[in-house]
């Protein structure tokens, strides 16, 4: 079982393997059940991680993000203004946050990651709906409403 | 700010007062980091603490990361060293240590929880439930460098230099990690 190929393996595996190396691997491959069904398990493994998708929630998300605009703001001093925030997209951000997490379907959640394209589509459908939303229903958001609406009126101020 | 922006850009633009930057870095690494925390805690509850800990020291203390390093080993490091922290602080409490134990309760529990992903849809629910007992068997050490090398895809050097081992114990690890889920998940099968 021992075919002192573990780590040689392990760095073909996973593309860290030079030419030369590789091409030895290759070589061996086809004589050892064994480093086989190690590549199989290792490539199964991997595949069922990437599979499964998992997201923080809305609420972790949001809680950095409004830190991020409170740390943002001190840094900025006073004349930082939401209206500023939301022209400037951090608050369009923490709104595609707020949609991207929630009503979410099988199908957004492989839209969201299946890549940076469709991820920028995403986002930018999510701020387009979050906008036209924020302004028309503000009563759907669930949570963190009395900020968004705060943020809102500021932004109105503003305008 | 776009997403065009490298990870050291988008955090100077944050040490400059950029709120929306940490958002953009946030969402560009956030399932790869909450993804290893899960896996790594086993529990949906501690990787969400754990994330957010992660980003607000970030956030706190933009200083922490410097520019020239790669922006995902300090994220991982700062993750791994949160998640080391919170199995001792667990442990201190008399939990039973999740890091510290061979078995349970592993990845599987929150696999088979209220969240069937795409990889059970994909693999079935049996495939699945197979591979996370399979990984649930590694030792820590294993675990460690397998789940931190998938997420990360930090090269097996950057992993060496965060867990401050030599390379030859991060490949040595891995290799045994490979033998074992090939015990686990079966022979030359495929
Ligand atoms: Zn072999």
């Amino acid at each position: 079982m021992n075919c002192e190929y573990g780590e040689k393996l392990i760095l073909y595996t996973y593309g860290e393997a030079g030419q030369g190396l590789a091409a030895e691997v290759e070589a061996h491959l086809p004589g050892c059940a064994s480093c086989r069904a190690e590549l199989a398990a290792l490539r199964a493994a991997g595949g069922a991680l990437s599979a499964f998708k998992a997201e923080p929630s809305r609420n972790t998300v949001l809680a950095v993000l409004r830190a991020a605009r409170a740390a943002a703001e001190g840094r900025r001093g006073f004349r930082f203004s939401w209206g500023e925030a939301l022209l400037s997209g951090a608050l369009a951000s923490a709104m595609a946050f707020v949609f991207a997490f929630s009503g979410r379907t099988a199908a957004a959640d492989l839209a969201w990651n299946s890549g940076l394209d469709s991820g920028l589509d995403s986002v930018e459908y999510s701020v387009y709906q979050a906008q036209a939303d924020a302004l028309s229903a503000q009563g759907d958001w669930e949570y963190g409403l009395s900020d968004l609406e705060d943020e809102s009126l500021d932004f109105s101020k503003n305008v | 700010m776009s997403e065009e922006n490298t990870d050291p850009e988008l955090v100077s633009a944050f040490k400059a007062g950029d709120a929306e930057a940490l958002g953009l870095l946030m969402q560009r690494h956030q399932a790869a980091l909450f993804g290893y925390l899960l896996r790594l805690t086993g529990r949906r509850d501690a990787a969400e603490d754990l994330f957010q800990e992660v980003f607000l020291k970030l956030v706190r203390n933009p200083g922490a990361y410097n520019e020239r390093e790669k922006f995902k080993a300090w994220l991982f490091t700062v993750a791994r060293n949160a998640a080391m922290d919170h199995f001792r602080r667990g442990s201190a409490r008399g939990e039973v240590s999740l890091y510290g134990d061979g078995d349970k309760p592993g990845p599987a529990d929150f696999t088979a929880s209220a969240e069937p992903g795409p990889a059970e849809a994909f693999y079935g629910k049996t495939e699945a439930a197979r591979i996370d007992a399979a990984l649930a068997s590694l030792s820590p050490d294993q675990r460690e460098v397998f789940y931190l090398r998938h997420y990360s895809e930090l090269s097996f050097k950057e992993i060496a230099e965060t867990l401050k081992v030599p390379i030859g114990t991060v490949l040595a690890r891995m290799s045994r990690a490979a033998a074992r889920l090939r015990e686990k998940l079966g022979g030359d099968a495929q």
